[in-house]
């Protein structure tokens, strides 16, 4: 029985971190720069496939190719925020607008950036070994490799609330959240941060991806399902609140990994449901104000 | 020579003009009002003067040059402060990190430790409060943390505006109290007010903006006995 419950709360904080992350990123571009990046799935994917591609043909380890997707993920989302959605927020009259239509130009970007990473990398599941013995704890086996990818997440969730909290650059941000007219008035540049905000964003998925490939098989279509579990997060938390999406990612893995165990199919029917029903009793999310 | 100085600034909103012809002076260390109903003009002739409304024609020269078209944080650089209606604070930082956010360019982030410590001696409550949520505050604290966070990049002119609104008759005369120490500090005011005869009591000269064109000026001390200004701001 101990075995069990120990197995489902390690499983639960494996998955409940990679959920937080990935959802402190949406939160991160869709609070500060008002986009709703439904392409956010397809930063994980290109992050898990940028550290299988360095792992299986370079022969760095995955950690070090990990390290080496930050940059190369906010570089991508720095200059897509200064180049498409800076734009577009420039040409649209109203913010009621701009939120629409950055969503309509996220979805664009989901389909090409999933059929361009079909070309280059087919369809099939890919995969890697990393970390792949165990040791015991009593009876309970567990996989060094998902020790290390909690780990991991423990690690950059702490840099990224330090990173808020106490830089110059942190504080900005937050301000910006809260009110970006305001914000401005200070001399904070508003695009500027934006613009950050959605590397960041692109940055907490392409690790998020990063550690899947580390535990599972990873495949380009594999994005939309995250999209989706961290809109649901997103939602759970609250819209807009970091530490919302740290704790909804969290109940989100323990929930997942409680029905994993009674029937993996229900999987994302629970979490549906689980949001109906939050959507009804809390509409604006656990945390949301 | 003035430290601020507006000459013939035509502003719009879209296609509506709402300044006419504006033209002003401010004095080093002077505190001067602009007065006016609602609508105005008056908080659009602040916000221009800090670069958020572009004016259409005209000039402002501060300290003798041009900062039409300089962004936000240049003309804070320059030493403009400015205090939005309402306070506008961020509700869920701290007052210590609403503080820092005023002192956000970098020439000012370095030395914000100081000048922290100055805006702590001139609102104490500030200090004991620091690690609050700028949200918990009352209506004339929060006052005073906008005070404090505009002071936090050593202005040598402040833009406030409407401080008083929404204040107790007491809290409202303790805020006038700071505006005429800033003045003993060195800052030249420009205030913003509906309070029309308590700013006259504090203030040097003020300007009266109606349907976005200045109608009057002159010396408190005459304005307060000006029967325009009796009958159409003190209800007298």
């Amino acid at each position: 029985m101990s075995n069990k419950i120990l197995q489902i709360v390690l499983e639960g904080l494996i998955m409940g971190g990679i959920y937080a992350l990935i959802s402190m990123g949406l939160t991160m571009q869709y609070g500060v720069a008002r986009i709703l990046n439904v392409s956010h799935g397809e930063f994980i994917m290109v992050g898990a496939f940028i550290t299988w591609m360095l792992t299986t043909m370079a022969g760095i380890s995955p950690l070090l190719a990990l390290i080496i997707c930050m940059p190369v993920t906010f570089l991508i989302g720095y200059i897509l925020h200064r180049t498409l959605y800076k734009k577009l927020k420039d040409l649209t009259p109203s913010a009621g607008a701009y939120e629409g239509n950055a969503m309509l130009i996220s979805f664009g970007l989901m389909f090409i950036i999933q059929s361009v990473a079909q070309k280059i990398w087919g369809s099939s599941p890919q995969g890697y070994k990393y970390l792949t013995f165990s040791f015991k704890i009593g009876k309970t086996a567990i996989a060094v490799n998902r020790l290390f990818v909690l780990f991991v997440t423990i690690i950059i969730s702490v840099i990224f609330y330090f990173f808020l909290n106490r830089t110059r650059m942190g504080k900005a941000i937050r301000a910006s959240s809260q009110d970006p007219a305001a914000a401005g008035m200070m001399g904070i540049k508003i695009n500027r941060v934006m613009a950050i905000c959605f590397g960041i964003g692109a940055i907490l998925a392409g690790i998020a991806g990063s550690l899947l490939s580390m535990i599972n098989n990873i495949n380009t279509s594999m994005g939309m399902n995250y999209t989706v579990i961290a809109l649901i997060v997103v939602v759970l938390g609250g819209l807009g609140s970091i530490p919302g999406s740290l704790v909804g990612g969290l109940i989100l893995g323990f929930v997942g990994s409680i029905v994993n165990r009674i029937d993996t199919s229900l999987y994302m029917v629970v979490f549906y449901v689980l949001i109906m029903v939050l959507l009804l009793v809390r509409p604006k999310g656990l945390l949301g104000r | 020579m003035p430290i601020l100085e507006i000459e013939n600034l035509n502003c719009f909103y879209g296609n509506v003009q709402v300044l006419w012809d504006v033209s002003l002076k401010v004095e080093k260390s002077e505190i001067v009002a602009l007065l006016g109903a609602n609508g105005a003009g008056k908080s659009t002739l602040l916000n221009t003067i800090v670069g958020l409304v572009p004016p259409k024609s005209g000039s402002i020269r501060f300290m003798g040059e041009d900062i039409v078209n300089l962004s936000g944080s240049e003309i804070i650089e320059r030493g403009i402060s400015y205090l939005p209606e309402g306070g506008r604070l961020f509700p869920d930082m701290t007052i210590r990190e609403n503080l820092e956010l005023g002192a956000y360019p970098m020439k000012y982030w370095k030395s914000r430790k100081a000048t922290l410590d100055m805006v702590f001696d001139m609102f104490p409550i500030l200090k004991e409060r620091q690690k609050q949520l700028a949200r918990t505050l009352s209506g004339g604290e929060k006052q005073m943390l906008a005070m404090g966070r505009g002071l936090m990049s050593n202005p040598s002119l402040c833009l406030l505006d409407e401080l008083s609104y929404g204040l107790s008759p007491l809290m409202a005369s303790e805020v006038f109290d700071i505006v005429k120490k800033l003045r003993e500090q060195g800052i030249t005011v420009l205030l913003v007010e509906q309070n029309v005869r308590q700013t006259l009591e504090i203030a040097d000269r003020a300007y009266v903006l109606e349907n976005g064109r200045i109608c009057l000026e002159g010396e408190c001390c005459e304005l307060i006995e000006n029967d325009f200004i009796k009958t159409a701001y003190m209800g007298m």
